[in-house]
C-alpha cells in the first residue's frame, strides 16, 4: 500500500498469470507529459491506480499497523481477534477489537470509530506460531514451535486488560517436530486437539491436563492443519498431502486419503475443511505448492469432486511454508489463499469441474503490498502471513503481513455493483 | 442594476453589490488548452477514453461528466475573477488537483486550479503572481507538476504523507503530516507557513483548496480534524489573505463519505467561514 524464498520447489518454475500481468503493468505503463515526453510509470503509479480502484472494489477496508508482525489471527468473538508476534524472544499477545464502523450497516459516515483497538494484551516468552481460541471461554492456547508443549492463556474480562499465562499442555513428544497444530470446539469441559505430527495427535482436557484420546497411527507425517469437522470427528491435513479423518470417541484407525495424483514431484500441501452437523455438507479442499487444488466430500475424501489449477505465484523461493494459508469461506462457495504471493486471493469453487482447468482469482487483496510501499524505504516486503474469514459476514476477511499490517476488508460482489459515490479529489 | 452578460469565455459581470451568486459558463477547449494537451482534451471531450484510463480516474466517461468538469473549471476561473474584483469568492465545486496535462487521476479530469492560475496569471510582463494554497488531505500533485518551472505560481500543499498519491510530485512547498493529526496541531502548521509565504512571495491572487478530507469522518483522509477545526482553518486562511488585501478564491476540494448530506454540510463550512470574513471586514 516487498524475498519469497521458497525452498523445495522442484521442476520448472511457473509464474502465475495474474502476477505476470501485474509485473507487466508495472514495467510497461507509459504516459505522456505536457511536452510529449514518455515517462516510465513506476510501482507507485500502479499502486495509486489500485487505491482508486479499491474505492469501488471494497465495501470496507480498514488498516492497522502492529508494532510487530503476526502469523496468527484468531476470532475470539464476532468483533474481536487475537494476534501475536513470532520473534525469537518476548512477543506481544493482543486481543484487538475491529473498527466499529465496520459493523455500522447504516450511517457509516457517522461512525467515527474506524480504528482497531487493543482491548487486552500480554506477553509470551517465545514466538507464537499457532493460536486457537477455545469456544465458549475466554481461553486461548498457543504453540511456539520450539517444543510440542502448548501454552494456555486467560484473555481477561471487563475487570482486567491483561492476557495472562495460566498453564500449559504437554505434548506427546519431548522434542520439537514442527509447529503443533491446535483445534478446539465448544464443550462443557474445554479440551483441545493438538499435535505436530500425525502420530502424536491427542485430545487433552484443559482443566485437568488429562489425555482423553490419542490418534493411533504408525505414521509421523508433519501436519499443516488440524480441525474438528463435527462434534467428535476431526480432520488432520498433512504436509505431504495425506489427510486423516478420525473420531475421538473410538480408537479405530483413522481413514487415510492420499493427495490427488499430480504430475510433479512430492510437494507441500495444505488442507481445510468445513464443519457441520451433516457430513454430506462438509467439504475438504487441498492445495499444493504448485497451485493444484482439489475439492472432495468429507464422506469420501479420496474422491475428487472438482479441481482447478490456481493462479498462484510459485517461482519464489522461501525458507518456510508456514505462512501459507488456505481456507474455505463459511458462507460462500469460495476459498481464500495467502502466503504464496503478496496478495490474498479469492477463488470461486462453484465453477470448478472434475476435470483440471485453470482458474483465475475472483478477487485479489493487494492492500498489504500498498501499505508496505507507503512505509519507509527498506521496510519488510509485504508477504501475507495469515488470513481468516469473518464467521458471519460473507465477504469480510482479515489478513496480516510480515510488515506488521493487519487489514480487515469486505470486497464488493461485482454482480451487485454496489459501489459508493466518489467525491475525493 | 441591470446585469450585463459578456460574450466569450469570461463571465465576470457588473452586478449589483447585493448579488452574491454567479453562474459560470462552460470552460472552452481553448481555455483548457492552456494547461492540458490537445490530444487529451480531444479524447476527453469526445469520449475516446480507454477503459484503463477510466479506471485510473475513478470515473466512467459520459457526456455529463465532461460537461460537469468544464463547468467546474469555469466556476473556479469565475471565482478567481470575482475575487480579484471583490477580494473574496467561493466556488461550490473545484479542487481537481490530481489532473495532469495529459491524463486524469484520482477523480480529477481537468485541473481547474491550474487553468484558473494560468488564465489569471496572464501573458504580459510582469505576470500576475498566484499562490495556490492546497489544504486538501491529498497532495496536489497535478498542480505541482504543472507549475514546477513557473516562477509566477507558487504551489503550497499540506497533505497526509501516507496517502494517495503514493507517487508524490514536488510542490514549491510541501508539508507532509502524519496520520491522526488533530485540529490544534494542524492549524499550527498552517499558521507557521502561511504568513511568511505571503510576505516573501507577495501574491496578487490566492487560490485556496479547502478540501474537507482532513476531517476525522472522511473515509480516505486519515487525519482527525473536526467540523470546528475545518471552520477555524478556513477562517484563518481567508482572514489572513483579506487582512493583507490579497484576493482569495476558494474551492471546495476533496471529501469522501457515503453520507452525501453530511459531506455536503461539511463542504459548506468554507462558505460559512467566507460569509463570516465578508461581514467582519465589511466587504
Amino acid at each position: 500500500m516487498k524475498r519469497d524464498d521458497w525452498s523445495g520447489v522442484s521442476g520448472e518454475d511457473r509464474v502465475s498469470q495474474s502476477e505476470a500481468r501485474w509485473e507487466k503493468l508495472k514495467h510497461n505503463r507509459l504516459r505522456c507529459g505536457i511536452d510529449g515526453e514518455m515517462e516510465e510509470a513506476n510501482v507507485e503509479d500502479i499502486l495509486d491506480d489500485w487505491f482508486i480502484e479499491s474505492l469501488k472494489t471494497y465495501k470496507d477496508l480498514h488498516v492497522y499497523q502492529l508494532e510487530h508482525p503476526t502469523q496468527v489471527i484468531e476470532w475470539t468473538s464476532g468483533k474481536t481477534v487475537c494476534v501475536a508476534g513470532y520473534g525469537s524472544s518476548k512477543n506481544e499477545v493482543l486481543e484487538l477489537r475491529l473498527p466499529l464502523k465496520l459493523f455500522a450497516n447504516e450511517n457509516k459516515g457517522l461512525c467515527a470509530e474506524r480504528d482497531f483497538k487493543v482491548v487486552h494484551g500480554g506477553f509470551a516468552d517465545g514466538p507464537v506460531r499457532c493460536l486457537r481460541h477455545v469456544p465458549g471461554t475466554r481461553c486461548i492456547v498457543t504453540s511456539d514451535g520450539l517444543s510440542s508443549n502448548l501454552q494456555v492463556w486467560d484473555l481477561g474480562g471487563d475487570d482486567s486488560d491483561v492476557i495472562r499465562r495460566t498453564g500449559s499442555v504437554k505434548g506427546r513428544t519431548t522434542a520439537s517436530e514442527g509447529v503443533s497444530r491446535i483445534a478446539a470446539r465448544p464443550s462443557s469441559r474445554p479440551h483441545i486437539l493438538h499435535g505436530a505430527l500425525s502420530g502424536d495427535i491427542q485430545l487433552t482436557e484443559l482443566t485437568s491436563g488429562k489425555t482423553l484420546y490419542k490418534l493411533e497411527t504408525d505414521s509421523a507425517d508433519p501436519l499443516s492443519s488440524l480441525q474438528f469437522v463435527g462434534d467428535s470427528v476431526f480432520l488432520a491435513g498433512c504436509r505431504n498431502g495425506n489427510i486423516y479423518v478420525a473420531d475421538t470417541r473410538t480408537s479405530s484407525a483413522p481413514q487415510l486419503s492420499p493427495p490427488p495424483a499430480s504430475s510433479g514431484e512430492s510437494e507441500p500441501w495444505w488442507t481445510d475443511a468445513s464443519a457441520g452437523p451433516d457430513p454430506s455438507s462438509c467439504r475438504v479442499i487441498r492445495l499444493s505448492l504448485s497451485g493444484e487444488a482439489a475439492v472432495s466430500d468429507l464422506r469420501n475424501p479420496g474422491a475428487i469432486v472438482s479441481r482447478a489449477r490456481l493462479d498462484v505465484q510459485t517461482h519464489c523461493r522461501c525458507s518456510s511454508t508456514d505462512d501459507v494459508g488456505l481456507s474455505l469461506a463459511p458462507a460462500l462457495d469460495c476459498i481464500a489463499v495467502s502466503g504464496l504471493g503478496r496478495a490474498v486471493q479469492i477463488y470461486d469453487t462453484s465453477v470448478w469441474r472434475p476435470e483440471p482447468q485453470d482458474a483465475l482469482p475472483l478477487f485479489e487483496h493487494r492492500g498489504h503490498e500498498v501499505s508496505s510501499r507507503q512505509s519507509d524505504e527498506g521496510s519488510v516486503p509485504a508477504l501475507v502471513t495469515s488470513h481468516v474469514w469473518h464467521p458471519d459476514r460473507p465477504r469480510t476477511l482479515l489478513s496480516a503481513a510480515a510488515d506488521g499490517s493487519v487489514h480487515v476488508w469486505d470486497w464488493v460482489d461485482r454482480s451487485a455493483a454496489d459501489a459508493p459515490a466518489p467525491g475525493a479529489k | 442594476m441591470i446585469m450585463q452578460l459578456s460574450v466569450g469565455r469570461t463571465t465576470y459581470l457588473r452586478m449589483s453589490p447585493r448579488v452574491q451568486v454567479w453562474v459560470p459558463e462552460i470552460a472552452s477547449k481553448d481555455l483548457l488548452s492552456c494547461v492540458h494537451t490537445d490530444e487529451y482534451l480531444t479524447n476527453f471531450i469526445h469520449g475516446r477514453v480507454n477503459e484503463q484510463d477510466q479506471k485510473r480516474t475513478g470515473f466512467s466517461w459520459s457526456e455529463g461528466l465532461v460537461s460537469r468538469c468544464r463547468y467546474e473549471t469555469g466556476g473556479t476561473v469565475l471565482a478567481a475573477q470575482v475575487a480579484l474584483q471583490r477580494g473574496l469568492a467561493c466556488s461550490t465545486a473545484g479542487g481537481t488537483h490530481h489532473a495532469f496535462p495529459g491524463y486524469g487521476s484520482g477523480f480529477c479530469l481537468i485541473n481547474d486550479l491550474a487553468v484558473a492560475a494560468k488564465y489569471l496569471m496572464g501573458n504580459s510582463s510582469p505576470k500576475r503572481k498566484v499562490l495556490i494554497v492546497d489544504l486538501d488531505v491529498h497532495q496536489g500533485d497535478g498542480t505541482a507538476f504543472i507549475f514546477k518551472e513557473e516562477p509566477s505560481v507558487f504551489t503550497f500543499s499540506v497533505h497526509c504523507g501516507k496517502n494517495f498519491p503514493l507517487r508524490k510530485q514536488q510542490s514549491d512547498l510541501d508539508v507532509s503530516v502524519e496520520d491522526g493529526l488533530e485540529d490544534e496541531e494542524y492549524l499550527s502548521i498552517v499558521e507557521a507557513h502561511l504568513p511568511w509565504l505571503l510576505e516573501t512571495f507577495r501574491p496578487d491572487l490566492v487560490l485556496y483548496d479547502a478540501g474537507v478530507d482532513p476531517h476525522q469522518e472522511d473515509e480516505l483522509g486519515r487525519l482527525r480534524l473536526t467540523d470546528r477545526g475545518l471552520y477555524k482553518r478556513d477562517l484563518y486562511v481567508m482572514k489572513t489573505m483579506v487582512s493583507r488585501g490579497v484576493p482569495v478564491a476558494a474551492v471546495i476540494g476533496g471529501g469522501y463519505s457515503r453520507d452525501i448530506d453530511k459531506l455536503a454540510l461539511r463542504h459548506s463550512i468554507v462558505h460559512r467561514a467566507a460569509t463570516q470574513v465578508w461581514r467582519e471586514f465589511g466587504m
